[in-house]
């Protein structure tokens, strides 16, 4: 145990020197230098981090209870994201608004979040369960064919043209500036959703640490047939599992939706890729090291964007990725897996 | 005297803050049949998978043949001259019993790819000496993995069969040094007696040298030259079976002291 | 105890002989009926007889309802994905790794082919080599099976999953690449590289389409032998064995890190063969031949096919190139209706199979349950049932009067896919009778769907047909069609 707690301090510590490092040169010695730009990048990663890290929690969490890397979770936001868009259609958009943005906004991520829930519990109850005991490639296929099903099932349902969340003038993207009109803008809708996903974080945490629940699906992520064994029904465990992550991942979704108004079909390809860095950043597995990895991979993008351009910045997201997984293969939170022969 | 064949000197392992081998050294000489015994946990699977290159030791040195044998790939020690079987049986369960025994075969013969496919008469002529191998070793089991046998998967073998297989699978890598991972795991008296035997025989008729983790102390008593005990990683005996036996820290590490005071 | 298990006839006794064993062959997966014999006989052709079998292929175009475009759409596209499902079959089948940009291996032989044996200029730049084909698809070939060692080298460190995202993510980025502007102007981005020179071999030049497909047909069964030999050699035997376990593998002296990278530059120069072959074809090299689409369906064919088997590589590519070229924009609808009502009947026998009444009552009631719900809403809403039949030829009377077809079927459409989606899903839960019940409904909305959603954007239809089929091949039967079943060390 002293072991791992050391080898994720030194990890934790290594981020931060680099993290320092970076922000030295990125201020002083970039081509754009500024505090300004720095911080206005940085702010808009966090936001954006927030979302991956919502979705990086529901690749972890179902790893880490069946070891299999849920290839559709990406798809599950982009239809989180499309209900979001139902909801707003119908109680926002032709009839002019009978009840308050709030409300509205609540209303699009309780929806998105149960549809998006329950339709990673058919996933996992269609798709996955059937091959629990199947040879590792199985379900990584199944799930190759899920994610497809659903990014070709919402072409043609929706067609392949973005549809906007801010078709309706109903949401506001005003903010505050920090530091004088020049200064570092923050986005209303930014707070809310660094808010909400933190709060959905927590009581994520919470969860899992102290409910029953989340004690059985410690349990049944460390050995499925012990815990069986113990009266825990690995079944209704792991069906919770998919569904609290692809809720959390319907409600990033939504707010993906809210900050950045365009989405579509293949949305959730790219999320998803990104969230499955982030959660193998930091630590697949680790609840923690999801939101840090989210975080992260959302600074990363940020920065990338600014300091060099839009299209090399997914290129650098990836890269970090490979980098991790070569050569901190449990990432910067997670254990490293010994197996007995 | 003779160098041994497999030697450790000081080797230690430890898995995050568990020590499971302590300082340890022992020796196996070539033909000789040794047994390795010790409570559960006493780190005589970790032994042999640190000589077969599974994990590599923290301390200390394992020499086959006189050179060390640390650092090299599981499949490199193979090929040096040292095989093993499993305690959990791992065999190719989907492959036929005769393709399992020839798939081992693979560490000394040499046929690539593009010899294979333009078929030319030095592959086919390995291929043959391959199956006819395979059948040898098979053959020394008697009748049970003989004749029709061979084509059958090796899923539909008994218990016993399995074990057996995997004893020839491991002859098949020509190795000179034969691991046994509780060979007798299992098995009823009459089966365990049978191993017993086929264990005599595979260093009388064949030649090979035997490191035996076992159990049964039928077993034990039944083959070996020479006893090691181990319990936490520490050799705790070594000597003959009866030597061994009687030592009162074995005793102690399989029934524990004996109660300072009886309960009134 | 001989009453119970299968397969024992209770007269023929022999001693020394263990029955179950016997007959392990037969117990194994024999399924009842005539699929079942027909596949218990093809097992027992030897595998000469077995690529004999291709022979009459090579009449094909002379067949004459075979038209040029036909050839070109069907014939060759079936032989291109059988060669490249065989290059797959060898990374997922023999070795057991998941590759996920595998088609990037097929895009960059054929940009390597377009390169050496073309012209192109962009950025100012003009390259200008013709090399003989027998060159540039070597080279291309070569330049794959390197890239596919250093792809496969990252396999060391990394699980499969890992390793999954991981060539996931290097497919990617060769789209990425080739879709870029690059400075060189060796990709040409979007517009790909055309000016490609048609396969010149010492000067003989193939440039019909019957050229094209025999020269294939030829690639096909070169690569389907030397994969024969292989599988039934001792690099074969270790990559089963690799499969089966690696630990005890490597521990039987086999090296299988090294085996598993052979294994994927084999696929991959397999892959590139087919490219060279297809940017000759369609003399060009253009990235949108190279998406994930394709992808899918490779992995489709071998998915139904069967992993390992070779067999199955050419018949999944028969079934799932047909269906995709049936399926696509461009070629006509009633085609694809009519297979679309004969899989709706053959869902339908295969439901209900175990009952002739049920049989019948399925079908009698789907046909009543449509006529009285069209006849219902005929007189309720007009509008309901005023739509037009997409090109129905002459199926358009039938349907217009048994589906629904509203005039503006827009949302209603999406509703009733997702209820279809429903009501599949309970289908599979429920037996019997219930079955029945929810069947009729279901068979008519699925009707519903397909001839007011599905119909008018077929080639979006086949990819949501393709993903379920993944699914649904995997839980059902994960060895596909001429897989062998796997048991699992448990």
């Amino acid at each position: 145990m002293n072991d791992d707690l050391r080898q994720r301090l030194g990890n934790l510590g290594g981020l931060g020197v680099a993290l320092l490092v970076w922000t030295i040169y990125a201020v002083y010695f970039s081509p754009t230098q500024g505090w300004v730009f720095f911080f206005q990048l940085s702010v808009n990663g966090i936001i954006l981090g927030s979302v991956y890290a919502l979705i990086a929690l529901g690749y972890s969490m179902v790893y880490g209870i069946l070891k299999l890397l849920n290839f559709a979770h990406g798809d599950v936001y982009m239809i989180g994201a499309f209900i979001g868009f139902g909801v707003l259609t119908l109680l926002g958009g032709p009839l002019n608004p009978a009840i308050p943005v709030a409300l509205l906004v609540l209303c699009m991520f309780v929806v998105a979040m149960l549809g998006s829930g329950f339709l990673g519990l058919a996933i996992e109850r269609f798709a996955y369960r059937p091959l629990r005991d199947a040879p590792r490639i199985a379900p990584l296929i199944s799930a190759l064919g899920v994610a497809f099903f659903l990014e070709n099932s919402a072409l043609l349902l929706f067609g392949a043209q973005f549809r906007n969340y801010d078709g309706f003038d109903l949401i506001s993207y005003n903010g505050i500036h920090l530091g004088g009109d020049n200064g570092v803008f923050i986005q209303y809708l930014g707070v809310i959703v660094i808010v909400g996903a933190f709060l959905l974080m927590l009581a994520l945490l919470a969860l899992v640490h102290w409910t029953r629940l989340g004690k059985a699906m410690r349990a049944v992520s460390f050995d499925r047939e012990a815990a069986a064994m113990m009266g825990i029904d690995p079944d209704r465990v792991i069906a919770a599992t998919f569904f609290i992550g692809s809720a959390l991942a319907g409600a990033a979704g939504v707010m993906f939706g809210l900050l950045f108004s365009q989405i579509y079909h293949l949305m959730g390809f790219l999320a998803g890729l990104k969230g499955f860095t982030a959660a193998v950043v930091g630590g697949i597995g680790s609840i923690p090291g999801a939101m840090l990895g989210g975080l992260l991979v959302g600074l990363i993008e940020s920065w990338a964007r600014g300091y060099l351009n839009g299209n090399v910045s997914d290129l650098v997201v990836f890269g970090i990725l490979i980098g991790v997984m070569l050569v901190r293969p449990s990432g910067l939170l997670g254990t490293p897996a010994l197996k007995k022969v | 005297m003779a160098t041994p064949l497999l030697e450790l000197k000081g080797v230690s392992l430890a898995f995050g803050g568990l020590q499971v081998i302590s300082n340890l050294d022992l020796h196996v000489n070539e033909h000789e049949i040794v047994s390795v015994i010790g409570p559960n946990g006493a780190g005589k699977t970790t032994l042999f998978n640190l000589v077969t290159g599974v994990y590599a030791p923290e301390e200390g040195d394992i020499l086959f043949e006189g050179e060390s044998i640390v650092g090299l790939p599981p499949n490199k020690i193979t090929r040096r001259g040292i095989a093993r079987t499993f305690q959990t049986l791992r065999l190719f369960l989907n492959m036929t019993v005769k393709e399992n025994v020839m798939a081992a075969e693979y560490g000394h013969t040499h046929a690539g790819i593009v010899r294979s496919v333009l078929r030319t008469p030095g592959m086919r002529r390995e291929e043959r000496e391959i199956a006819r191998v395979a059948e040898e070793k098979l053959s020394f089991f008697g009748q049970r993995l003989m004749g029709y046998r061979w084509d059958q998967p090796a899923y539909s073998l008994s218990y016993a069969n399995r074990r057996r297989l995997e004893i020839a699978r491991a002859m098949a890598t020509n190795a000179r040094l034969l691991l046994l991972d509780e060979p007798a795991a299992g098995m009823n008296p009459v089966e365990t007696h049978e191993i017993t035997e086929l264990i005599g025989k595979l260093r009388e008729e064949l030649g090979y040298t035997i490191f035996v983790i076992e159990h049964d102390m039928h077993l034990v008593e039944g083959i070996s030259d020479r006893v090691i005990a181990l319990d936490h990683g520490i050799k705790i005996a070594e000597g003959s079976f009866d030597e061994v036996a009687t030592d009162p820290s074995v005793v102690e590490a399989y029934l524990g002291l004996r109660a300072e005071k009886e309960a009134s | 105890m001989s009453e119970n298990t299968p397969g024992i006839p209770e007269s023929s006794t022999q001693i020394g002989v263990d029955q179950w064993v016997e007959r392990s062959d037969e117990n194994i997966e024999r399924r009842r009926g005539l699929a079942g014999r027909i596949g218990h006989l093809w097992e027992l052709i030897p595998p000469a007889g077995k690529l004999a079998f291709l022979t009459p292929a090579i009449l094909v175009p002379f067949l004459p309802f075979v038209s040029e475009g036909n050839l070109f759409n069907y014939g060759l596209f079936i032989l291109i994905y059988a060669l490249l499902a065989l290059g797959l079959n060898v990374v997922v089948g023999f070795a057991g790794l998941l590759d996920l940009g595998y088609v990037a291996f097929f895009g960059f032989g054929a940009y390597a082919y377009a390169f050496l044996s073309g012209t192109h200029s962009n950025k100012g730049h003009t390259y200008s080599h013709h090399w003989d084909a027998q060159w540039s698809i070597l080279v291309a070939v070569v330049l794959c099976a390197v890239l596919g060692l250093f792809l496969g080298s990252s396999s060391r460190r990394l699980l499969g999953d890992y390793l999954a995202i991981v060539t996931l993510f290097f497919g990617q980025a060769f789209v990425v690449f080739t879709n870029a502007a690059d400075p060189y102007g060796i990709t040409n981005g979007s517009n790909g590289l055309a000016n490609v020179d048609p396969l010149t071999f010492f000067g003989f030049k193939i440039d019909t389409t019957r050229g094209y497909y025999w020269f294939m047909l030829g690639c096909v069964v070169v690569v389907l032998i030397v994969l024969y030999c292989i599988s039934e050699s001792r690099t074969g035997r270790a990559w089963k064995a690799s499969r089966e376990d690696p630990l005890a593998a490597e521990m039987m002296g086999m090296p299988v890190n090294r085996l598993k990278i052979m294994a994927f530059s084999l696929g991959a120069a397999i892959a590139g063969l087919a490219g060279s072959v297809f940017a000759a074809a369609q003399t060009g090299a253009f990235p949108q031949n190279f998406s994930t689409q394709v992808l899918i369906l490779i992995y489709a064919v071998v998915i139904l096919g069967g992993t390992g088997s070779l067999t199955g590589m050419i018949v999944g590519a028969i079934v799932i190139i047909a269906s995709n070229q049936v399926l696509d924009s461009t070629s006509p609808p009633n085609v694809a209706r009519v297979l679309f009502y004969l899989a709706l009947i053959a869902a339908v026998y295969f439901t209900m199979r175990g009952s002739w009444v049920r049989l019948v009552a399925a079908f009698a009631g789907t046909v009543v349950f449509g006529l009285v719900v069209h006849a219902i809403v005929d007189a309720v809403w007009s509008r309901g049932t005023a739509g037009q039949v997409t090109s129905g030829g002459f199926l358009t009377g039938l349907i217009r009067n048994w589906v629904l077809l509203p005039t503006n079927p827009g949302r209603l459409a999406v509703y009733g896919y997702l209820l279809m989606i429903v009501c599949i899903i309970a289908l599979v839960q429920l037996k019997g009778w219930w079955r029945l019940v929810v069947l009729v409904p279901t068979l008519y909305l699925t009707a519903f769907v397909w001839e007011n959603l599905l119909v008018q954007q077929p080639a979006v239809t086949r990819y949501v047909l393709f993903g379920a089929l993944l699914i649904a091949v995997m839980t059902i039967r994960p060895q596909g069609l001429f897989g062998t079943a796997k048991v699992e060390i448990g």
